[in-house]
């Protein structure tokens, strides 16, 4: 109490020159958050405060550190006289993000770490980084934030401290895991990950898009299959909005849901909705002009079961957002439904496609029964709407050739079983593929079809370890139809060789026969144990 | 590795595989986003890319891999961050349901 008094005081005497621009005047209820619960330790600098403003990082980055400060130091958040309903952890991620938070461009191709699109191997970071800064955790968690070289520094401090067995760990040991962190990491990081950069002091001089308003969305449903929707979105206050969501799978059923969204640092856009019972998270990321969103959906306590997402703001003007199925055989009959803005005038395809009926047309979505010609050439074929086009997402094609599985390497993990770690599905897809003409797999006339709903999915044993120990009879059960598996109980299971858990090293097959012949694509999947820590970063 | 010798399967595979140079290969192997490429045994894989290397079960040795924080982003470390994580399950193998899921969740 002591301290916090004669750092209150010292915070009084200097407050003009000492803060950053916002956090000592802002009467946010983060920013007062902050200056009443961070100050017994963070001591005001030159630039801010302590720590805290040497670094920037995500929302899901500051929740991580927050909560640190909760877990580690037992910070307990006082909200004093503040009327709000949450624990006050909101409310300074909330500021953290706006303030010191990353620029869009400074989050390109790490996001599937923020949509918890973790079936994915990290190939872009160099063996050196990978073997300091990514193998115990991802290395996006670590290209998800901006520190200055000193705060580079103190965090190999704080992990050589906190997690002392890093250095004698396997790729710690046998090595000076200290002097390569500190004189060759840290210069390294500094300078791909610094904290001042152009791309964040122009963003926040860039006025930031309010993104209330009607959006039309459309994805690939686990389980359900392709759907489109519109989404109403009201502003409740600024950054605060109540959702709508009304639309249609590709089978005819409706959706109908709400939820509500918070966007942080005038882009990062969190949400939770309801698609009818299936309760779904959002994470998206709005274009600077407010007309896009992109990211993903995936179920609120199964990350891994979702679905990428695309959205556009709604405008008179004709926009071409998407096309499903993304394939016609030659010679068959199918519906396609088109999705995007303004879409009044008829649909125009190419010579080889016949409309037969336009089954029905909205300004935001259009279902057209169409027959690919016998005759027609195999190739990607232009959709055009008014003046919008929509290219090499529709194909005319003869026959798959091959099916990919994706994601190509896919985890799950026990669960359950009285234990606090719920089971961790994951989902499988297949991608199919038409060699062109040619009929030379991987060629530039190889014709992407999207995904094919028609497979059917097994798992068998991946090597011969795996069938000795039964892993497909005791890791859990896949979804024949759907390609989505549901792991095993966790806990030792005495039926099992040394009672071991209900691991599993298996492949998975996708088969899909066409004229008779069978085509089939393979996948890995590990079912493994659970893991008790689970931040939004892992 | 001179001076030691395989007496257990495992340690057999790891042999088999300097001879055979297959460790190199599965030393730099990546493992997917959420995984440890820790793979001294591994949490989630091996170093083969498999479970079989792994503890088993791993609720016979969880609190070798949780007293000196060999996985800390995987199992709570009990020697500095969650010390009494383990407090109301004395033997792992018994009573691993009551250990707790450790990081906060109170998300509106």
């Amino acid at each position: 109490m002591r301290k916090q008094t004669l750092f209150g005081i010292l915070l009084i005497l200097t407050t003009p020159l000492l803060f950053a621009a916002s956090l000592d005047t802002d009467d946010s209820a983060g920013a007062k958050l902050i200056r009443s619960n961070c100050l017994g330790c963070h001591v005001p600098t030159d630039e801010g405060l302590s720590r805290i403003s040497y670094q920037r990082k995500t929302p899901e980055g500051w929740e991580m550190t927050v909560n640190r400060m909760r877990l580690i130091h037992r910070l307990k958040i006082n909200k004093g006289d503040l009327d709000i309903k949450s624990s006050g952890l909101h409310e300074i991620v909330k500021y953290l993000a706006d303030n010191q938070g990353l620029a869009p461009s400074e989050t390109q191709g790490v996001r599937y770490l923020l949509e918890q699109d973790l079936n994915k191997v990290e190939t872009q970071f160099d063996d050196e980084f990978a073997t300091m800064c990514a193998r115990c955790h991802s290395g996006a968690r670590v290209a998800l934030q901006r520190r200055t070289p000193k705060e580079w520094n103190y965090l190999v401090d704080f992990h050589l401290g906190q997690f002392p067995s890093v250095e004698y760990s396997m790729f710690g040991r046998d090595r000076n895991w200290f002097g390569i962190a500190r004189n060759k990491m840290v210069p390294l990081v500094s300078k791909k990950y610094p904290f001042t950069s152009e791309d964040w002091s122009s963003w926040l001089m860039t006025e930031k898009p309010e993104l209330d308003g009607k959006w039309i969305l459309s994805g690939h449903m686990p389980g359900k299959g392709y759907f489109s929707a519109t989404m109403q979105v009201n502003q409740n206050k600024k950054d605060y909005y109540s959702l709508s969501v009304e639309g249609n799978y590709a089978n005819g059923e409706a959706i109908k849901g709400t939820g509500s969204s918070v966007v942080y640092t005038g882009y990062e856009w969190r949400g939770n909705i309801n698609f009818g019972d299936i309760s779904l998270r959002q994470t998206l990321a709005a274009s600077a002009d407010g007309q896009t969103l992109r990211g993903r959906f995936y179920q609120k306590g199964q990350e891994l079961i979702g679905m990428k997402i695309k959205a556009l703001k709604d405008n008179p003007q004709t926009q071409l957002l998407s096309v499903f199925p993304r394939h016609i055989k030659k010679g068959e009959t199918t519906n396609i439904t088109i999705t995007g803005s303004g879409l009044t005038d008829s649909i125009i395809l190419p010579a080889s496609i016949t409309v037969n009926k336009v089954i029905s047309q909205s300004n935001n979505s259009m279902v057209v029964k169409v027959t690919a010609k016998n005759n027609a050439a195999i190739g990607y074929v232009n959709i055009q709407v008014g003046e919008a086009k929509l290219t090499n997402q529709l194909a005319i094609y003869k026959q798959v050739n091959a099916l990919e599985v994706v994601p190509s390497y896919g985890v799950s993990r026990v669960g359950d079983n009285g234990g606090s770690t719920p089971k961790t599905d994951t989902l499988f897809r297949a991608v199919g593929f038409d060699y062109g003409k040619d009929g030379i797999a991987n060629t530039a006339d190889d014709l992407n079809l999207g995904y094919i709903e028609d497979v059917t999915w097994q798992v068998v044993p991946r090597d011969e370890v795996a069938k000795k120990d039964e892993d497909v009879k005791f890791a859990g059960h896949m979804n024949t139809s759907t390609g989505q598996f549901s792991p095993a109980a966790a806990g030792p299971n005495p039926e099992r060789y040394r009672s071991t858990n209900n691991a599993g090293n298996l492949n998975v097959i996708a088969k899909l026969t066409e004229n008779g012949n069978e085509i089939s694509g393979i996948g890995r999947l590990l079912v493994t144990v659970q893991r008790w820590n689970n931040p939004p970063l892992k | 590795m001179k001076h030691l010798k395989a007496i257990n399967n495992k340690a057999h595979q790891v042999d088999d595989a300097v001879k055979t140079g297959e460790l190199d290969e599965v030393m730099a192997m990546q493992t997917p986003v959420g995984c440890t490429a820790t793979t001294d045994p591994g949490w989630e894989v091996d170093m083969f890319g498999s479970v079989a290397g792994l503890c088993q079960p791993m609720e016979a040795d969880l609190y070798g891999c949780s007293d000196p924080c060999w996985w800390p982003a995987q199992v709570p470390d009990m020697m500095n961050t969650y010390p009494d994580w383990s407090k109301n399950a004395d033997s792992a193998s018994k009573d691993w349901r009551n250990l707790d899921s450790v990081y906060p969740d109170d998300k509106e």
